[in-house]
């Protein structure tokens, strides 16, 4: 973050040359992204361009659900199945937060203290999954009209 | 509503001046029209009489239910005689506390009324309320109702006025009447009997007053207190008038029962929540059942309407998602380690079983198996293939997910009609593949559909010989928790009224769903959700109580009657782990007002129920005895 402002406009030259914007560091911003519960991720969106397209990759709010999750989550197969289902940031905001939220007593409590009581609970993943698919299903639409006529029912006499 | 045939019963109970009061005569009691007014007051003593000692002492209740030699009511002077006289209290000045001790989210039913004779003296007196009140005269009726409401209602002001004070202002020909109605609505007040015990108030979110005297006060109302009718008191009556409409059902006596009807209509509004509600389909079932209805129900509804009224349910509480969620995890436990699995849903709808457990197998170390689903459903009367547009959608997101998925749709009227063949025997045993690879794993689903064969005689035997001959690894049963086919029409009753209470009160006390679904579901769409799942429940009710024979699909029965038919029929049941009831625990966190939702564990089954009654059973079987060469084939 930036260096509080100098007085004086030389100390203030020599400032700006040491000074260190998060922003330069990518991988570090992400780092510490990663870290942050879904609340702050929405706040951090809202910051600058840069922030907001960090906040907007799957990778962070997949590192926020397998914290939140039974065993850490799942191997590279459950990333697989997600991303075919709508991705984490979906999921946390279908599944994994309202669960968080309904389990720590409901929303409306600052970030820090929802965070660390949060990190104790852990959530079912698959649980978590069943729900997201069943969202996910309930999104497809049926088949397309024009492809009905291949389909002949087998009635039962 | 109260207006109707008052005519002619006027007329007939002038014919009968002097000699037994025919009405209750035509009920078995034997009241001579001189001596109403003498009845009606010692009714009210003997009432108060009870309804004190009830507040202050239990056992005084049941002494007189087990202890004492109850006369024959029928001769209701002497019987009120004897019964005073063993009370040999007088009546206090105020009664001091209200007739519902307790307020219970639950409704505590009395016991079968046909073991209680005297509770039953009130209800034909009640009857007779509905039937002899001229236009005239309501207006005095409710002056007198008003006035005699016990005033622990009114928190304890006010006084209890009984006896002549009233009837004093009548002219002769207005006493009889009078009479009648005043000895009707004394005793129909009270909630408390001999042999009724701990009825409680109904409904989680009752008001505390209601306007529904006050409704029959009108224009009244300048010249009197006004004063309101606790609604759990009417909540009490409401019960005892629709278990008397039942009684009267099964004797046959449609008269009685007709005008009970009506009354249950009229208390039912002075409800609120799912009182009101379950009271009014009960009232519309009794009403189809008496007036004989055909066809019972409105059958030619679509499947479609069905099917989406079930979504909504689906939808508003967790019942159908906790059936689901348990019969995959039996599934998937039973799928372990096979390459291609077969499951055959008896009750297709709209397939919400199935991505959750694509999913899961997608998600299995070693990857997914081949999944095969084949869906029975019934027949659609407008041509539109629903089965295969469902089979699509799931095809889709087999797709998305990445497994290799194969539908079949079956349209069966009946599951009777259902062959072995059809659903793939040979390629349990491997003969539709030339044997070169693994055979399949099977599993049949069935939903809420295995009670529906019951209505006819052979159906479910059938079926289950059928299953038995696809050599299934696990069959998933999911029903009704509760007996709504076995014994006499009252007790079929009493347990159905018993049962859709408790599931109103679940979908009043927690009726918007939490994760998945809930971001998308607006207020609007909750509340939606909530009427529809009423509406599905009415037709249910509507079944259980107005249909007979084969119409009466809706033949629930319990986990232990189920437990008897299966192991009867071959199969052995398989015990649901505790992961699977420990995630259903969590499912159930998840949702608003769960609180309320019981998870429970009884011989291997999960049972879903809504505080300490159990509505849904999951259970899991498998053919009895291939067991062990099964999992040594593995």
């Amino acid at each position: 973050m930036e260096a509080t402002v100098l007085p004086s406009e030389e100390e203030e030259e020599e400032e700006r040359k040491n000074r260190f914007s998060i922003n330069d560091d990518v991988d570090l911003l992400i780092e510490i992204l990663e870290r942050l519960d879904g609340r702050s991720l929405g706040v951090a969106a809202c910051v600058c361009r840069l922030w907001s397209s960090v906040c907007r990759r799957d990778s962070v709010w997949e590192a926020l659900c397998n914290r939140h999750v039974a065993g850490g989550g799942g191997g590279p197969g459950t990333r697989s199945v997600v991303a075919a289902l709508g991705g984490y940031r979906r999921l946390y905001r279908l599944c994994v937060g309202p669960a968080l939220d309904r389990l720590t007593g409901g929303p409306g409590r600052s970030g820090w203290a929802s965070a660390a009581t949060a990190a104790h609970l852990s959530l079912s993943l698959s649980l978590s999954l069943s729900l997201f698919s069943i969202d996910c299903y309930e999104r497809l639409d049926g088949p397309q009209a024009s492809l009905l006529f291949l389909c002949k029912p087998v009635n039962v006499p | 509503m109260l207006s109707s045939g008052t005519g002619k019963m006027t007329a007939r109970e002038e014919e009968q001046d002097g000699g037994v009061d025919e009405l209750l005569a035509a009920l078995g009691y034997k009241v001579r029209s001189s001596d109403m007014a003498d009845v009606a007051l010692k009714l009210e003593q003997l009432e108060m009489a009870m309804g004190s000692s009830a507040a202050q002492d239990d056992a005084f209740l049941s002494h007189l239910a087990s202890d004492t030699v109850h006369y024959n009511p029928s001769d209701l002077s002497t019987w009120l005689e004897s019964m005073l006289s063993e009370l040999n209290t007088p009546p206090p000045p105020l009664p001091s506390a209200s007739i519902p001790n307790h307020q219970s989210n639950h409704l505590d039913l009395p016991p079968v009324p046909a073991a209680a004779a005297p509770a039953s003296m009130l209800d034909p007196a009640e009857c007779s309320t509905v039937t002899t009140v001229d236009l005239p005269t309501p207006r005095r009726q409710s002056e007198y109702d008003l006035k005699s409401i016990p005033s622990a209602v009114t928190a304890g002001s006010g006084r209890i006025v009984y006896g002549p004070e009233p009837p004093v202002e009548l002219n002769a020909r207005d006493r009889k009447r009078m009479r009648t109605s005043s000895s009707s609505s004394s005793s129909s007040r009270g909630g408390i009997g001999v042999g009724v015990v701990g009825v409680g108030g109904m409904g989680p979110s009752m008001p505390s007053a209601t306007e529904a005297s006050s409704m029959v006060a009108g224009p009244a109302a300048g010249a009197l207190p006004v004063v309101v009718v606790d609604s759990q008191e009417a909540g009490i009556r409401l019960v005892h008038t629709l278990m008397a409409c039942a009684e009267a059902v099964q004797q046959e006596n449609l008269k009685a029962a007709d005008a009970l009807v009506k009354q249950i209509s009229v208390l039912a509004i002075s409800q609120g929540g799912a009182m009101r509600k379950v009271a009014g389909y009960f009232a519309e079932a009794l009403a189809r059942r008496i007036y004989r209805v055909h066809p019972q129900q409105d059958c030619s509804l679509d499947s479609a309407f069905s099917d989406m009224l079930q979504m909504h349910f689906y939808e508003s509480c967790p019942y159908l998602k906790f059936a689901h969620f348990t019969a995959n995890q039996a599934i998937l436990e039973a799928f372990a380690g096979c390459r291609r699995v077969h499951v055959i849903d008896f009750g297709m709808k709209q397939g919400m079983q199935w991505p959750a457990l694509m999913q899961a197998l997608a998600l299995r170390p070693g990857g997914p198996p081949s999944f095969r689903l084949t869906g029975i459903g019934p027949p659609q009367p407008d041509n539109t293939d629903a089965l295969q547009q469902v089979g699509w959608k799931l095809a889709q997101f087999a797709d998305t997910i990445h497994v290799d998925f194969q539908y079949r749709g079956y349209v069966a009227n009946s599951l009777a009609d259902l062959e072995p063949c059809m659903l793939g025997a040979e390629g349990a045993a491997g003969g539709n593949n030339g044997g070169d690879e693994e055979p399949e794993a099977v599993a049949v689903n069935s939903v809420l559909e295995l009670h529906r064969l019951l209505a006819r005689p052979g159906a479910l035997e059938k079926v289950l010989i059928t299953v038995r001959a696809v050599r299934p690894r696990i069959v998933t049963v999911v029903e009704q928790e509760a007996n709504h086919n076995a014994g006499s029409f009252l007790e079929r009753f009493t347990e159905a009224l018993h049962y859709y209470s408790t599931m109103f009160d679940s979908l009043e006390g927690g009726c918007t769903a939490a994760a998945a679904a809930a971001a998308e579901v607006t207020a609007g769409g909750g509340q939606q959700d909530r009427v529809m799942s009423e509406v599905y429940l009415g037709r249910q009710i509507c079944n259980v109580v107005a249909c007979e024979g084969a119409e009466r699909t809706e033949r629930h029965e319990t986990l232990g009657q189920w437990l008897g038919r299966m192991t009867r029929s071959g199969f052995e049941p398989v015990h649901l782990g505790s992961n699977a009831f420990k995630q259903a625990g969590m499912l159930l966190a998840l949702f608003a007002g769960g609180d309320g939702y019981r998870v429970e564990e009884k011989d291997g089954c999960l049972t879903l129920g809504w505080h300490t009654r159990p509505l849904i059973a999951t259970s899991a079987w498998r053919v009895a005895g291939v067991g062990d060469a099964l999992s040594a084939a593995r």
